[in-house]
């Protein structure tokens, strides 16, 4: 038995070492093929790159993010599986892995720590600066909030990147628009994301000019989205998205409710249409995504450090609208609007 | 290297609240879910404290009063109120959890990145040497640990700590020796509470900011370090339980680590992560299990 014991041990540690070998491996060969192919190819980039990219929780927008990050990475010369390696982790909306994934990324001596969503950018820029690893976060609504960048919109040190920062009042505009006898409109939250909150002062500010009333509903966990959606959905003539994770996450149970009482929801981004919100003035993620990987780029190549790059944002808001929601709901989006939609859908996806 | 002391660093802040988890767990058989709300507290009034101005190493003993004083309504709401173990945790977690928004001025994120903390102020750079600077934080980690385990291993053979194991072995002989085993529960919730919470102000110092998620689990990685300690290290019956704790939680946050590393090695996803790291913990308890099976046998 004890004999067995010690065999099961020995073939674990053997297989973690094995691991580790053809981890470090694999990623010499892709980095000399990479130098080979970069020095025929576009030579945008010399030499191979390793960089870490951690997700604060898994859902449309924030993967959206992290394609269009790749993407813009790409644009810059720096293909992934060419001349640049991608450690990618996801923290499963748990604060303490956060954290841990960014000091196991140091650990591996990556050279440019990305943070999607606000934890997961504070865990990173935590790390990155005890270990001199320059860090670039996106999704982060509120960077000056977050203290990743001074009120004047520089960064606090090696760290920068993108907001994603939500066009309030084009999206007050479009509701109007779209709702011309509409009074109140509700918004679901999470008390616990700081995304949200900030949001939400910026709707209530910018509500009165545009003839509404916000009526907000705060949760705590997923749990309490459908008894909260009740709630709201018996108050309002309308609901709002933010970029909640937790409320995005659970947006199916929400429509579901809203479709019964003939209530339209309009979304905060694409992702949020394409299941079925009728519209939104929403940022493309995977342009924002792409917007930062080309920033990312910038610091891999030397050619500018993080600390002399200001946050960004997103100017322009684009319009996104779903017919067979509308329709559904016996609504019809103004042609002005439809005219110059980024993108149109004429069916609800099913997720 | 740096992967070791990220490891180290990680098991010695979750090691001090694992040994409140040991208090109310493993000596008084309780299972007290109100550790979930009591770290992000002592995060939450670490950076609001420290923010406010406050010595970074004051806000240590404040946190861990406060999470004492916590420990000790989950206590009263269980022996006064009658209110079964489970729940009065619970009922604490849930109250704590709109109290610690209240104390972090209503923002579920607040960030002291600017600010001065125990890891690093005007006081240690003047002192640490250059060369073990890479090594501060784990070197004062590892000190705060031993001291929050000495002085346990200290107050447990006080009376007041006989009594405390008394009550989790037999609380019939407590009430003959005419002692309130209530009064004694209460005690050991607090002394629980008080490390989850200086857990929770190192953890927020540590990592530069407050965030009204991280206490999510707290009880079950607590749980899992004390038993995987404890079972790994049970036949050298010379360590201390509570040493086992310490290493049980480093042994926890290395399979993390390990499952955050190695796990797309295998070919898995990174949404894998807690699927790898739920195996390796099965693995370990299974490897310390035949252990006992096999003392049984020839006994």
């Amino acid at each position: 038995m004890k004999k067995a014991m010690m065999t099961l041990m020995m073939a674990a540690a053997a297989a973690t070492l094995l691991a580790g070998c053809s981890s470090s491996e694999g990623g010499n060969a892709a980095g000399t093929t990479a130098a080979a192919s970069a020095d025929t190819a576009a030579g945008a980039a010399e030499g191979s790159y390793t960089i870490g990219i951690g997700q604060y929780a898994a859902h449309g927008s924030l993967d959206n993010c992290r394609e269009g990050f790749l993407e813009g990475l790409a644009e810059e010369g720096f293909v992934e599986g060419e001349n640049l390696t991608v450690l990618y982790e996801n923290a499963q909306a748990d604060g303490s892995i956060a954290s841990q994934i960014a000091t196991n990324f140091a650990s591996q001596k990556v050279d440019l720590l990305c943070g999607i969503a606000t934890p997961m950018a504070q865990s990173a820029y935590g790390v990155g600066r005890r270990n001199d690893i320059p860090v670039i976060y996106t999704a982060v609504t509120d960077p000056v909030a977050a203290e990743l960048a001074n009120a004047d919109g520089t960064p606090v040190g090696e760290v920068t990147g993108t907001s994603d920062k939500l066009p309030v009042e084009e999206q007050l505009e479009m509701i109007r628009a779209i709702l011309p006898d509409a009074k109140t409109i509700g918004i679901l939250y999470t008390t616990s994301e700081v995304n949200s909150i900030s949001t939400i002062e910026e709707y209530k500010a910018a509500a009165p000019d545009y003839g509404f009333e916000i009526v907000e509903t705060g949760i705590s966990t997923t749990a309490d989205v459908p008894l909260a959606a009740d709630a709201l959905l018996g108050q309002v003539d309308c609901l709002s998205n933010l970029t909640d994770n937790t409320v995005v996450a659970s947006l199916p149970v929400i429509l579901d409710k809203a479709n019964a009482l003939g209530i339209p929801v309009f979304g905060s981004e694409i992702e949020q249409v394409r299941i079925g919100c009728v519209a939104s003035m929403g940022l493309d993620y995977i342009e924002l995504g792409r917007q930062t990987g080309r920033m990312a780029a910038a610091i891999l190549s030397g050619e500018k450090k993080a600390s002399e790059m200001n946050y960004e944002i997103i100017e322009e808001a684009s319009f996104y609208g779903n017919t067979a929601a509308a329709e559904a709901l016996g609504i019809t989006l103004p042609e002005e609007l439809t005219a110059s939609a980024a993108e149109l859908f004429t069916e609800i996806a099913a997720e | 290297m740096t992967q070791l002391i990220g490891i180290l660093e990680e098991g010695f802040i979750y090691a001090i609240m694992a040994l409140g988890v040991y208090i109310t767990y493993k000596i008084l058989d309780f299972p007290d879910l109100s550790v979930d709300s009591t770290f992000p507290m002592g995060a939450a009034i670490t950076a609001s404290a420290i923010l406010a101005g406050m010595n970074p190493v004051l806000t240590l003993f404040l946190s861990f009063a406060a999470g004492a004083l916590a420990g000790c309504v989950t206590g009263l709401i269980h022996v006064k109120l009658k209110v079964r173990d489970l729940l009065s945790g619970i009922i604490v977690m849930t109250a704590l959890y709109s109290i610690n928004l209240r104390i972090a001025g209503g923002r579920a994120n607040v960030p002291i990145f600017s600010q001065q903390t125990i890891f690093e102020n005007g006081f240690l750079d003047a002192r640490i040497p250059s060369a073990l600077a890479p090594y501060t934080i784990v070197i004062i980690l590892f000190l705060i640990t031993l001291v929050c385990k000495v002085l346990l291993d200290l107050y447990l053979k006080t009376r007041s700590g006989y009594l405390l194991r008394a009550v989790g072995d037999n609380e019939v002989l407590v009430t003959s020796l005419a002692k309130d085993k209530g009064l004694v529960k209460i005690v050991g919730l607090a002394i629980a509470n008080g490390f989850a919470a200086l857990a929770g102000c190192i953890y927020c110092q540590q990592k530069g900011f407050f965030e009204i998620s991280v206490g999510t689990g707290t009880m079950v990685i607590g749980l899992a370090n004390v038993i995987i300690g404890i079972q790994l290290l049970k036949r050298f019956s010379f360590i201390r339980s509570t040493t086992a704790v310490i290493v049980g939680s480093i042994v926890y946050k290395a399979c993390v680590s390990l499952a955050i590393t190695h796990g797309m090695t295998f070919g898995l996803e990174a949404n894998d992560l807690k699927l790898i790291t739920a195996v390796l913990f099965l693995l370990i308890l299974v490897i310390s299990r035949d252990r006992r099976k096999k003392v049984k046998a020839h006994a």
